[in-house]
């Protein structure tokens, strides 16, 4: 499962991997290797990681590292698994209906769904958006509520 | 050949079909052919039918019995292989089995000379038995134990002929059209099958000869194709030099037996393979590589045949290595395709969609094109209001759409471009023959639908037309206005 991926543990990991992905959508997933969803999502990246590997690349970052915990508080990552995606070291927004726009939050249905919202992200990057449209039916994304202080 | 000659020959007598002819001449040449002693090169002129000695010779000839003198000796003493380190040619054994060979061709055309000759002897008994069973030595069992039966069911023909075509003789028996031969031709037809009988086992005794020595003369043939195999091959070829001459090809069906129909389809018949079919490795191969397989054998056969034919290699090394080759040309074959890999997913966008043209692609266009009448109901005239459906600007617009000053809103079916094309040739050519038209052109058009108009539509339409198009560059457009000065 996440043996197939990277796992990236430090800071200058994920920097490196940021700077040096060119021309590919990258794939950044925040969580736990123990986390049910977590893993569900892990399995579906894994599974589909080699055939979208001609225009992304999927990498896997342990939340529960000190060293990282900059980027959790950058990216605001509470919900676990988030994933954050990223195109030449820009960062890709996707509007799919729920309230954050800078993540994908929690796992896909199938790899099929995983596939279609890389491959939306990829088309609008190369147009030269930084926010996109997610192509996949209410239904399919999974919902969830944003926890807000002092609510 | 002499041999092919002969059987010519003998047919051109058949034709002549005079007997007393031939009895004349057999008691003058009789004395020729006596003295005659070599078997092979028969007398043209002087062959008759009515005695098998003087067709076949060669079992009377010294040398035949000679050769078959040693060869049962040889067969009797073993091998001997203390002269190992003579050169070969001198060696005895080495010209015998060369003799042995020329000897087994010469056998070999004998029997067919004598299978002709039991042939048109038995053809006044059962004349359709040479189609049925065309092997000569089976032909000359079968007439040996039929004789001069009329009824074939109390002839029992196991055991010598499969069991179809033994159907089909019976068959084929009860309702030929032969007659039951006289005595004395009957002996001696019976006679000519003892000989053939006998030659044929001489052969096979010079055959397994040569097949046991067959490891001295031709290691690395015997090594590649196995000893029996080649002793056949050597035989049929004439000779081990003969056989290295041979391209592949014809050694692949060196022995390939003929088809025998008997009714069943060739669509099952297997290609056609010779006396390498019986050789190990392709006993050994799967069916469905066996085509393959024989023609990989037949060309590494030949080149250890020529190998051998120079005494290129007496320790049988090169046999040796040619035959790993075909073994692991063969498991190579077998080996399974190698796993196909799941292909990662094409980059979005990077591979431009291909866009087909051509008059069919045209063609399905033009349907769903704007009409010229959809672009003139989308055009308005300046300063014109234009005319709606349901009337005072309610509705759909009209635009340019019957404004013409013709009230009509119909407009004439506009042409397609490709007919455009085809149009302006067609006038061109109208208007460039000097003027010469016919006389029976009118301005007038007449159309079966309105009756007689007076005024050409066509020429209407061109105005319309004009609305869409633009005169001013047309090619085949006129001139729009003459003023009279």
């Amino acid at each position: 499962m996440s043996y197939l991926l990277p796992t990236l543990t430090t800071k200058k990991e994920v920097d490196t991997i940021i700077r040096d992905t060119i021309d590919k959508v990258l794939v950044l997933r925040f969580g736990r290797a123990a986390d049910t969803v977590c893993l569900q999502l892990d399995d579906i990246l894994a599974k589909t990681a080699r055939e979208v590997s001609k225009f992304a690349t999927v990498a896997l970052v342990d939340v529960d590292s000190e060293d990282v915990q900059v980027y959790v508080k950058y990216f605001d990552i509470t919900l676990i698994p988030s994933t954050v995606f990223f195109f030449n070291a820009h960062h890709m927004k996707m509007d799919s209906g729920t309230a954050d726009h800078t993540k994908w939050v929690g796992a896909f249905h199938e790899k099929q769904d995983f596939i279609d919202v890389v491959e939306a992200i990829f088309r609008g990057a190369m147009k030269g958006k930084l926010i996109v449209n997610c192509p996949l039916p209410p239904e399919r994304i999974p919902k969830y509520q944003l926890l807000y202080k002092d609510v | 050949m002499a041999t092919l000659a002969d059987s010519f020959l003998a047919d051109l007598d058949e034709l002549s079909d005079n007997e007393a002819d031939v009895l004349e001449e057999e008691n003058d040449d009789v004395t020729n052919m006596e003295e005659d002693i070599d078997g092979d090169l028969a007398d043209i002129e002087a062959l008759n039918y009515d005695d098998l000695d003087s067709v076949a010779k060669l079992q009377k000839t010294q040398r035949y019995i000679d050769i078959m003198q040693k060869v049962e000796d040889a067969l009797g003493k073993g091998s001997d292989f203390s002269n190992q380190g003579m050169v070969l040619e001198d060696d005895p054994e080495y010209q015998l089995i060369v003799d042995c060979n020329v000897l087994s061709v010469d056998i070999e055309n004998e029997i067919v000379i004598i299978h002709n000759f039991i042939r048109d002897k038995y053809r006044l008994k059962f004349p359709e038995l040479e189609s049925l069973v065309h092997h000569p030595i089976d032909y000359a069992r079968v007439v040996k134990k039929i004789g001069n039966e009329t009824d074939l069911t109390l002839v029992d023909l196991e055991g010598l002929l499969p069991s179809a075509i033994i159907m089909v003789v019976s068959v084929t028996a009860s309702t030929t059209s032969g007659k039951p031969l006289p005595e004395d031709v009957l002996q001696k037809t019976i006679d000519a099958c003892d000989r053939a009988l006998v030659l044929d086992a001489a052969k096979k005794k010079v055959l397994d000869f040569v097949e046991s020595r067959m490891g001295y003369i031709a290691p690395n043939l015997s090594t590649v194709v196995g000893s029996a195999v080649a002793a056949k091959l050597m035989g049929t070829a004439g000779g081990l030099s003969a056989l290295a001459k041979m391209p592949a090809c014809n050694v692949q069906l060196l022995g390939a037996k003929k088809k025998t129909l008997a009714g069943f389809s060739t669509a099952t018949s297997q290609f056609r393979v010779g006396y390498i079919e019986q050789t190990e490795i392709f006993q050994t191969t799967p069916p469905a590589l066996r085509s393959r397989a024989c023609r990989l054998l037949a060309s590494k056969a030949t080149l250890a045949a020529r190998i051998d034919s120079t005494r290129g290699d007496p320790s049988g090394n090169g046999g040796r290595s040619l035959k790993e080759e075909i073994h692991k040309k063969i498991e190579k074959w077998q080996e399974p395709p190698p796993a196909k890999q799941p292909k990662p997913l094409p980059v979005p966008d990077s591979e431009p969609k291909k866009k087909r043209g051509g008059r069919r692609l045209r063609k399905m266009k033009e349907r769903y094109a704007i009409t010229d009448m959809r672009k003139l109901a989308n055009r308005m005239q300046f300063g014109v209001p234009e005319e709606s459906s349901l009337g005072d600007g309610l509705g759909e617009g009209y635009g340019m759409l019957g404004q013409a000053g013709s009230g009509k809103l119909r407009v004439s079916v506009g042409q397609s471009k490709l007919a455009a094309k085809v149009a302006k040739k067609f006038k061109e050519k109208r208007y460039g023959s000097s003027g010469a038209t016919s006389g029976l052109t009118s301005s007038l058009a007449f159309t079966p639908v309105q009756g007689i108009e007076l005024t050409n539509p066509q020429a209407h339409a061109h105005q319309l037309g004009s609305g869409t198009q633009s005169t001013y560059f047309s090619e085949t457009g006129t001139f729009s206005k003459i003023r009279r000065t």
